[in-house]
């Protein structure tokens, strides 16, 4: 079994690091002469919303890579849209075999390993246009853009755009998106100094690939044989589970406040509280729980690929604070976070 | 939890746990069931020598000689309160490898009888450790498949350590931390980055089990 992974890694990884390769045999992007074109005088958030209705009108096949923490994996992808309809299907190559199927903000994921199927509706990925919408001007605040020129990635002409963050409460990122339509095909994620934390990208991509939203919608629906699961997220709010956080951490507002209700998992009343912040491209969650002394045994920080994660110990609870950001941010939220009086 | 799938024989048992099949309550039977039968935790060394010989091209050292790993763990137990790497550093560590090593027994040893190197300390704690990435590295399989409610209870009700590779060196982390990183990436995904590529990263990459290799 793990020789498979083997080679599938090896497989992966190649054309990957013939990407870095290529890319570092460019000195710099910005070297490729680039027309003063509308490139260049696009606002941060017309690539955003660019970027994001390209995924609403092109369908594509592909093979998506991604690298993060020393590890690798990557998936077929199978990508369609029709009218308001987006459906997408993903079948990973690397690890355990799952197939997860989104049809808008519907995502059911398979586990043939395990006979178990999960059906969940995941709000954020409704979110967007309204993100953008109501915090209109929030991401320009705190990401500077920076067109940096044109590449190939997948066989496929790409701007490279990159968002600077304007302070060092948030990593950076560079986005190659198609030249025709914007479709993201590479994205990096950047800490302080420029380093790439994570990277994803398309290792080969047809576009405009004859994908059938009716095939896609129906395997999705094929559950006979599977345990379904659906987990239950009951909605709150922090306030009224008793939590504030009485400094607030520049650029980050919640989002959203989720509670999961006592099921099989661990003991009664330990269902961890999830309360979601967002700076419009980056989030952070905390989680809060009660302190167990046999299973929360010292605080830790831990960095793996971009995503960061912070325990701590406050009175009688538990907190666990992750995101895609620098530790410093992690810890203002964590200084910051109190109970209720 | 504590009865045995009695479809599933010990052996049958033991095979799908050599090969990082089983999950749930079919785990925790596996791991009782070395708890108590010693000819459970032979088939399951038995079935791992098989695995190794089928899948390494190289000839397989395999000494998984149980007496050695019996008196090990005593030791290790022995050593406990002794300072480990001149320091108080992972306590924690070697008490969960000696656990682990009882529940399953595991592939570690090249030595048999008193080492030469009985007298360093050094050794033993990579030895206890080692035994510790054995076995985690099975909970792993059963364990890092997302759900809560997938997510085995180990009989012992004790934090389940995973050991992964991380820039910074081997890591320990543990099942729970685990589940709340696929709580942030399922819920968290609050970005204007989510539907071109966060989802899709997030679908590729929700399972980092092969951290490192």
């Amino acid at each position: 079994m793990n020789f498979k992974t083997y080679r599938l890694v090896a497989l992966v990884a190649w054309p990957l690091a013939a990407m870095n390769y290529a890319a570092a045999q460019v000195p710099s992007p910005a070297a490729t002469p680039t027309p003063a074109t509308a490139a260049e005088s696009r606002s941060v958030n017309d690539w955003l919303m660019r970027m994001h209705e390209a995924s609403k009108k092109r369908s594509y096949i592909g093979t998506f890579v991604v690298s993060s923490g020393g590890a690798m994996s990557s998936a077929k992808v199978w990508h369609v849209c029709e009218g308001n309809q987006q459906v997408e299907r993903v079948e990973t190559l690397t690890g355990a075999p799952r197939s997860i199927f989104r049809h808008n903000d519907q995502v059911v994921t398979f586990m043939p390993d395990h006979k178990v199927v999960r059906s969940e509706k995941r709000e954020s990925l409704g979110m967007f246009p309204e993100l953008l919408q109501s915090t209109d001007s929030r991401i320009a605040d705190f990401y500077r853009m920076r067109h940096e020129g044109v590449e190939r990635v997948a066989g496929i002409e790409a701007d490279v755009v990159v968002l600077v963050p304007k302070d060092s409460m948030r990593f950076g990122y560079r986005i190659w998106t198609e030249q025709k339509k914007g479709l993201v095909v590479k994205l990096q994620t950047l800490d302080a100094d420029g380093k790439v934390l994570e990277q994803a990208a398309f290792s080969e991509l047809q576009l405009d690939a004859p994908v059938k939203m009716d095939q896609l919608i129906q395997m999705m629906g094929k559950v006979d044989g599977y345990r379904v699961e659906k987990p239950v997220m009951v909605k709150t709010t922090a306030s009224a589970e008793g939590w504030v956080l009485k400094a607030p951490v520049a650029g980050f507002k919640p989002m959203s406040c989720y509670k999961r209700p006592a099921a099989a998992s661990a003991a009664p009343g330990a269902e961890p509280l999830q309360w979601i912040f967002s700076d419009g491209l980056a989030s952070v969650s905390i989680f809060v729980e009660p302190y167990d002394r046999q299973r929360h045994e010292k605080e830790t920080s831990l960095s793996l690929g971009a995503t960061q994660t912070l325990t701590r110990q406050l009175d009688t609870y538990w907190v666990t604070i992750m995101g895609e950001v620098p530790m410093a941010t992690l810890r203002h939220f964590a200084n910051g976070l109190e109970r209720k009086k | 939890m504590n009865t045995m799938k009695p479809s599933m024989q010990t052996s049958e048992l033991m095979s799908a746990l050599a090969d990082g099949q089983l999950g749930g309550e079919d785990f925790a039977a596996a791991l009782q069931a070395c708890q108590h039968d010693e000819s459970a935790v032979a088939s399951w060394a038995t079935y791992h020598l098989i695995g190794e010989v089928l899948r390494s091209p190289a000839p397989v050292v395999h000494g998984a000689d149980l007496a050695f790993l019996g008196r090990l763990n005593q030791r290790l137990l022995q050593e406990l309160p002794e300072p480990l790497l001149g320091g108080h550093r992972q306590p924690g560590i070697a008490d969960s490898a000696a656990q682990a090593g009882a529940k399953a027994g595991a592939n570690v040893a090249h030595h048999r009888g008193a080492a030469s190197n009985d007298g360093n300390l050094r050794w033993k704690w990579v030895a206890g450790f080692a035994s510790l990435a054995a076995v985690s590295a099975i909970a792993w399989n059963a364990s890092g498949l997302l759900l809560p409610a997938a997510a085995p209870q180990l009989a012992q009700g004790s934090a389940q350590q995973v050991l992964v590779a991380s820039p910074q060196g081997p890591i320990v982390r543990d099942a729970r931390l685990e589940e709340l990183l696929a709580a942030h990436k399922q819920l968290g995904g609050a970005s204007a980055l989510q539907v071109p590529s966060g989802f899709l990263r997030n679908a590729t990459f929700e399972t980092p089990q092969n951290a490192g290799r």
